[in-house]
């Protein structure tokens, strides 16, 4: 196997992002932190959830974005357009809804009754005449900005963003735009809460450098063969905050015998199921057929993951410096048959169990941070991505 | 009391063809996702390989008899047969990767917990 040469290098097609270390107080720095939560996640949009997951008018979720102290409430109106609230009472401040999730013809506070509408509005005050001067329409639903891209329901705790949430996804807008997620309906979620900090968990998702070792038992001889046992990539982007890994897939390795089975029943993580030609040009951007899947990760907190036939999402929520919360998600057409029920099955407990081991490392990381021993991380070629996420994270917390 | 056993055998039955699997049903044909891995889990790899061997010959087979029902409406046999089928797709990564039940070196399954999305994670009753 001949050595590498630089013309193989993404990294240095970014001379901003340089070659040397990289620091490792960010993920450890209480002060560090604060920055984050006051200079990123109070004004970067954030995904919160898909449209299918509140269909109909009155259907709403609540998200709870930690760091921010915020309960966010989003609702589908009588209208169908969805919006985003402060879950909090205009009376005396209390959280509105106390439930994840539901259906609801209007909303009425728990201590008092205040009763707001789908759409926001102050729609009932028990004893409205022993206020004073109180003026309904002043005391509606504080609205959170709410946008909605390729079915992503995205908010932005900013009063009044400055950017709309497509300036703010820039190239991804018409790189992805047109993906079939809507034909992915069927979604399963798993949530970890980690003793470790929230970009331990981003970085941990956009390499693949780990694959040959971590994931050797679970993707045995997928992301890599012989004619490229290290050069995991096809492609590797980085754009002005978002970045994205295109991963090469060995196609012709000989599948498990229960994987064999899966791909004859219906779509799985190995195998392909949508056209290439319906595919915008984001997806498998080099037309490689030797394709496996892209990687989107949006800064700060989400990851979209796409594939032929199925797509994979991690949103992750800082806690506190060494706490966070990782939600994966896979998004799967819909069955029509037991089969296919099988395939499915397949492909969550396959990715469930390669996620497993990714989970293992991630507290073990936080651990070895903690020591306080190792102040800088060295970042080979195909980990270009943690370079560039600390670059935009050191030009927000320092905006 | 017979009456009792014969409704015990009654729950355990799979349709007609593959009775011969009906010693996996009390252990394996299991609702939900959790209760399959809790199942994998704390079963021995010999029991894990048994169900293995047992069923991927007769995959074909089990779904060319299933796909002919509705998948909302299946009778209650049939039903089992196919939660019985999910638990291979359960055990398959430990024979087929790890070797053992659990994932080597992996994070613990009961940290890694399972969320149901609205309108989106179909239910598992």
């Amino acid at each position: 196997m001949a050595a590498a040469t630089n013309e193989d290098r993404w990294t240095l097609n970014y001379k901003e992002l340089g070659t040397g270390p990289v620091p490792t107080e960010p993920y450890l720095a209480k002060e560090y932190f604060e920055r984050e939560r006051e200079k990123i996640f109070k004004h970067t949009w954030l995904n919160v959830g898909r449209v299918e997951e509140i269909p109909e008018p009155g259907d709403y979720f609540v998200k709870e974005i930690a760091i921010c102290n915020a309960s966010i409430l989003i609702v589908r109106g009588k209208d169908g357009q969805i919006r985003g609230f402060h879950n909090v009472c205009r009376h005396r401040a209390t959280k509105l809804v106390w439930d994840e999730q539901g259906c609801r013809a209007k909303f009425s506070c728990n201590y008092h009754g205040w009763t707001y509408s789908q759409e926001g509005r102050l729609i009932g005050v028990p004893e409205e005449d022993m206020f004073f001067d109180l003026d309904r329409n002043e005391y509606g639903l504080i609205p959170v900005a709410t946008d909605v891209w390729e079915g992503f329901i995205f908010i932005n705790l900013e009063p009044k963003p400055k950017e709309t949430l497509k300036e703010y996804l820039g190239e991804l807008v018409d790189l992805l735009g047109g993906y079939p997620f809507g034909e992915l309906p069927v979604c399963f979620q798993f949530n970890a809460d980690l003793k470790c900090n929230w970009k331990v968990i981003v970085d941990s998702q956009q390499e693949g450098y780990h694959a040959k070792m971590l994931h050797r038992r679970s993707l045995p001889g997928f992301l890599t063969n012989k004619e490229n046992p290290s050069r995991h990539a096809l492609d590797i982007q980085v754009y002005r905050r978002h970045r994205m890994i295109s991963y090469f897939g060995n196609l012709e390795r000989t599948p498990t015998p229960t994987e064999a089975l899966a791909h004859r029943f219906g779509a799985s993580v190995t195998k392909r199921e949508f056209s290439m030609e319906s595919m915008p040009p984001g997806v498998n951007p080099t037309r490689s057929n030797k394709w496996a899947f892209d990687e989107y990760v949006l800064f700060p907190n989400f990851h979209v993951l796409v594939f032929f036939g199925m797509c994979i999402t991690h949103n992750v929520w800082p806690i506190d410096v060494d706490r966070a919360i990782w939600e994966a998600r896979v998004y799967l057409p819909r069955t029509e048959n037991a089969a296919q029920c099988f395939s499915r099955e397949y492909g969550r407990c396959m990715l469930r169990d390669a996620w497993l081991e990714d989970g293992s490392t991630l507290e073990a990381s936080q651990v070895g941070l903690a020591s306080g021993v190792i102040d800088h991380f060295v970042l080979q070629d195909q980990e270009l991505l943690l370079r560039h996420s600390y670059k935009v994270l050191e030009d927000y917390v320092n905006a | 009391m017979s009456t009792q056993v014969s409704q015990v055998k009654a729950d355990q039955s799979l349709p007609a063809g593959f009775q011969d699997l009906e010693v996996f049903v009390s252990a394996w044909a299991l609702a939900s996702e959790r209760e399959r891995n809790r199942q994998r889990l704390s079963s021995s790899m010999e029991e894990i390989q048994a169900l293995y061997d047992a069923l991927l010959p007769r995959m074909d087979e089990i779904f060319n008899y299933l796909n002919q029902l509705p998948l909302n409406d299946m009778p209650a046999d049939a039903k089992r047969l196919l939660n019985l089928s999910l638990s291979l797709a359960e055990v398959a990564p430990a024979v087929e990767f790890y070797k053992q039940p659990e994932v080597v070196d992996g994070f613990p399954a009961e940290r890694f917990v399972p969320v149901e999305v609205p309108h989106m994670t179909p239910s598992e009753e």
